[in-house]
């Protein structure tokens, strides 16, 4: 598989702030990539660059291995689907759609016959059949959505940029739409780089994902690595799924403000630049009663009980260590059916050392 | 940074940023070779006329200061002077006593919107007859037959017509005040309407009484509006000539007064030392005014 | 506020400013119909008629008070408002457009703009009348009151415009060029579209302010007058009611644009609300 797009060393400044150090990222032809970051993380930054709307200080940024710094944006052939979707309010859906046939710079397509009859087929594959006529002030925020996708793919552009295209839905509509783009971008065969600030969208829906932290790329994986084995504390915390401590790592365990981790199993993790940490994912804790002790090769810590957010097929439950850390435990209702606590009381938190993840 | 790529028609042989700036230029330069050729240059034209030597019927390119000896010795150029001055002062400040609380009531009491918009397009209706019948629509009101005194006089509140009504420095800025009022009003209901009302109902809740509101939010909030309607109130009233020809009979003479009747006997070069001296008046008005805010950011 | 104590305070205060603003009006309106041709610009009311009114269309048997000379000044004022509207327009947005980036002088730029409203209409009269002396230029309305005229509604216009622009979204003109569409022609079919209703209201402005302007216009105009220097014209000579027949009936006039403008934009906005439906996948 071809690299499409390849970024070296792209820096960019907005006076003080540094957005973007030397990123370095290839993205493959015709898979979907998706981009994590909190807000500040410089990820619409990086997009815009990509697209030719700002640009960068330093680096470069090739498309099918030309260097593409300094073409202007509307010769890059590269779609952009914005957050706030940004379609033309004086045109209908369908004069939306066909904007980019009918005016662009390269091959305008001028005959009513066959944009129109483009237009119609592109609306079918986004399923916007029969809106044509619509103002897009009549229509829903999904239907919006549909037709910006479909306003950039019918330009048959190389590489799409998507940047938080699900993030103004509600959650309903954001599920569906999920395997929506997916299903649409495998039958175009178009590379999609996707921007989110969501951890579970961007693992659901990537083929690759890449996690980008103040400006630096930090990972660069599929999504069960970047789940299983984060590269760095601050990646873990971006997944949300990790209770992290700091301390003081040794040879034979972590020292920290609980008590000393043995780590022997452990997976070590060497993240340059960051500072050693010891992560242990939600759902692989059990919560015991308070009498309960660690057995061989078990780490406890206790914790008074909290509260517990019921989200349907599983139970977050927050526990609070005697300086006020929280911890939170993840059941899944599949195993077992959930448990009541009672608040303020002690309880045992114990996992296996070996599924610990340790950061040097 | 020239590179050739056959993208499509990727040809980036300018820098982008160089392309930025000529299409800012081309933008631009028309705007300001007019302004500096229509506006920068004929100021600049009437202080160097101001130095020229005049003669009864002509002027001579000779350079020399006589004019300016001449106006700043002159009993009646000062006074002119010292006239503008006092009325440009006096009709400021009644324009913002009569149209700061029109402001408030209008832009920020007045909840409804349409109500607002009405309400400003009533104050700004008169606006649109034409200004020259709006200032000599004062004589009828202001003579000693006029309206006013005929109606103080039905109501018994006076027993002769006021004579100072008319043809007096009063009447001068009574006009003033009328004509130009609204363009105190309009910007500082402006500003009014974009101040927020939660900010006002939080510090009810917190206690404050209404002058304390008015003296530390309101009044702070509403002064870049304050500021420009008093550049525009400054910039009508100094040039002013027109509502204190028709309205004082001759007897106000401000130094727009002088320009005209320099220039109706072809003393061009007096009326350029009128004309600078003006200028730098209005230079330092406006200089001082905008130093109380900065403009650009709350536009 | 305290609006229960406030509010009654300030509306009587209100309707005292209206008063004062449209006193003068009201007494011109009631003179307006004087008896005439003797009848002078003031009280009392000799006989009520529509004299003045008459005399001014010219329909009145000749007397030894002119009729106003307004025909062609009229005209000439119409066309010198339409040419200022154009071009002041025209000029105000290309430099807002170009205010949109930031550029180094765009400080200098902006002040040498907005000095053109800053100016009192006196001195830059007087100028441009030494100027075109000096260089042996005529003074006609159509040229040299003309650019003064622009130098007058160019800052408005631009404020305007820059006001526009500031609020104007750009990720729509992004969103075009990343579709292929040059920047030219995005700025043709997207944006200038969409900021038309603000390019509508500053030639409105543009064209109201070259209309009524005087002060400028006064020594730069040349022989031929335009409407506002005709009537001035009248000012020293006696006055009569006619130039308050003529008063009412341009205010009328500006009453009328103003609602015709107004029940265009309320159909406008009725038409846009009833077309914004909400509807579900």
């Amino acid at each position: 598989m071809s690299t499409i797009l390849q970024l070296t060393g792209v820096s960019k400044s907005y006076g003080e702030v540094s957005a973007l150090r030397a990123v370095h990222l290839d993205v493959a032809d015709n898979a979907y990539v998706t981009l994590l970051g909190p807000s500040g993380s410089g990820k619409t930054s990086l997009l815009r660059v990509i697209a030719g709307f700002e640009l960068p200080d330093a680096g470069s940024v090739a498309l099918r291995g030309r260097p593409i710094d300094g073409v202007p944006a509307h010769r890059r052939g590269i779609g952009f689907v914005f957050q706030n979707f940004a379609l033309f309010p004086h045109l209908t859906v369908e004069r939306n759609i066909s904007y980019g046939l009918e005016n662009r710079e390269t091959d305008p397509v001028t005959d009513p016959k066959i944009w129109r009859g483009r237009t119609k087929d592109i609306m079918e594959l986004v399923g916007l059949t029969g809106f044509g006529g619509r103002n897009v002030n009549q229509i829903s925020g999904g239907q919006r959505q549909r037709v910006a996708l479909a306003r950039t793919l019918i330009t048959e552009p190389r590489l799409v940029l998507l940047d938080e295209p699900l993030g103004a839905l509600d959650a309903n509509l954001r599920s569906r739409m999920r395997a929506e783009l997916r299903q649409i971008r495998e039958r175009l065969g178009i590379a999609f780089l996707h921007v989110t600030g969501n951890e579970s969208e961007a693992l659901a829906m990537g083929d690759v994902v890449v996690v980008l932290d103040h400006g630096a790329v930090t990972q660069i994986g599929d999504p069960d690595t970047v789940y299983n084995r984060p590269a760095s504390p601050q990646v873990a915390r971006f997944l949300n799924r990790y209770n992290l401590f700091t301390g003081q790592p040794s040879t034979a365990d972590f020292q920290t403000a609980h008590g000393r981790f043995p780590i022997a199993g452990a997976n070590v993790i060497t993240a340059t630049g960051a500072e050693p940490a010891y992560a242990i994912r939600y759902d692989r804790i059990a919560v015991k009663p308070a009498a309960a002790s660690a057995g061989a090769g078990e780490v406890r810590v206790e914790g008074a009980f909290v509260a517990s957010e019921y989200t349907g097929a599983s139970v977050l439950s927050f526990f609070a260590l005697p300086d006020g850390k929280v911890i939170e435990v993840e059941s899944h209702l599949s195993q077992r059916p959930p448990e009541t606590y009672e608040p303020h009381a002690p309880y045992s938190l114990i996992w296996n050392r070996e599924a610990a993840l340790v950061f040097v | 940074m020239a590179m050739t790529s056959t993208l499509g028609n990727a040809e980036p042989t300018v820098e982008p940023k160089t392309r930025r700036n000529l299409t800012t230029a081309w933008l631009l330069i028309p705007g300001v070779a007019w302004m500096v050729l229509f506006l920068a240059l004929p100021i600049l034209m009437m202080i160097y006329i101001s130095f020229w030597t005049q003669t009864t019927f002509t002027i001579k390119s000779d350079l020399t200061t006589a004019n300016w000896v001449n106006f700043f010795t002159s009993p009646t150029y000062l006074d002119s002077l010292w006239t503008t001055v006092r009325i440009w002062i006096t009709v400021l400040a009644a324009t913002l006593i009569v149209g700061y609380p029109t402001a408030l009531f209008v832009g920020l009491l007045v909840r409804n919107k349409t109500t607002q918009t009405v309400l400003l397009v009533l104050c700004v209706i008169p606006f649109w007859t034409s200004f020259l019948i709006r200032v000599l629509a004062w004589r009828p009101m202001l003579g000693t037959d006029g309206a006013i005194n005929l109606i103080l006089l039905k109501l018994g509140l006076i027993s002769q017509p006021i004579q100072a009504l008319l043809f007096s420095e009063l009447s001068v800025v009574i006009g003033m005040t009328q004509i130009y009022c609204v363009f105190m009003v309009g910007p500082i209901a402006f500003m009014m309407g974009r101040i927020d009302p939660n900010v006002i109902e939080a510090a009810q809740d917190l206690g404050a009484g209404f002058w304390r509101i008015f003296r530390t939010i309101i009044l702070p909030l509403s002064m870049p509006g304050v500021v420009v309607g008093a550049i525009f109130v400054s910039v009508m009233v100094l040039g002013e000539f027109a509502t204190s020809a028709a309205l004082s009979g001759r007897k106000v003479n401000m130094l727009g007064n002088i320009i005209v009747t320099q220039v109706g006997s072809l003393k061009w070069a007096f009326a350029a030392v009128v004309g600078a001296v003006l200028t730098v008046l209005m230079g330092l008005v406006v200089a001082g005014l905008l130093r109380i805010v900065d403009l650009r950011k709350e536009l | 506020m305290q609006a229960t104590f406030a509010k009654p305070i300030f509306a009587v205060y209100l309707g005292l400013f209206l008063l004062f603003l449209y006193g003068p009006f009201i007494v011109l309106a009631i003179l307006s119909f004087q008896t005439g041709p003797e009848g002078g610009p003031q009280f009392p009311i000799v006989e009520w008629s529509t004299y003045w009114y008459r005399h001014l269309l010219g329909l009145t048997p000749p007397s030894r008070i002119a009729p106003l000379p307004i025909n062609e000044a009229l005209v000439r004022s119409l066309t010198l408002a339409f040419m200022t509207m154009v071009v002041s327009t025209v000029l105000g947005t290309a430099a807002a457009q170009a205010f949109r980036k930031r550029f180094k002088g765009s400080g200098i730029v902006f002040y040498l703009i907005v000095l053109g409203m800053m100016v009192p209409g006196v001195l830059v009269g007087l100028g441009v009348a030494l100027l075109a002396n000096f260089l042996g230029i005529q003074r006609h309305w159509f040229s040299t009151a003309f650019v003064l005229h622009v130098v007058y509604t160019f800052p408005f216009c631009f404020l305007v415009m820059l006001a526009i622009f500031n609020r104007f979204d750009q990720s729509v003109e992004e969103a075009s060029w990343s579709l292929g569409v040059s920047p030219v022609k995005t700025f043709r079919k997207v944006t200038f579209p969409m900021i038309f209703p603000g390019v509508l209201s500053a030639m409105l402005f543009a064209f109201t302010l070259s209309y009524d302007e005087f002060s400028r216009t006064l020594f730069a105009s040349g022989r031929d007058l335009t409407l506002p220097l005709a009537i001035y014209g009248t000012f020293s000579v006696e006055i009569h009611p006619n130039v308050f027949a003529f008063g009412v009936l341009t205010t009328l006039f500006s009453f009328a644009l103003l609602a015709v403008y107004a029940i265009l934009m309320a159909a406008s906005v009725r038409r846009a609300r009833r077309s914004a439906l909400q509807e579900e996948i």
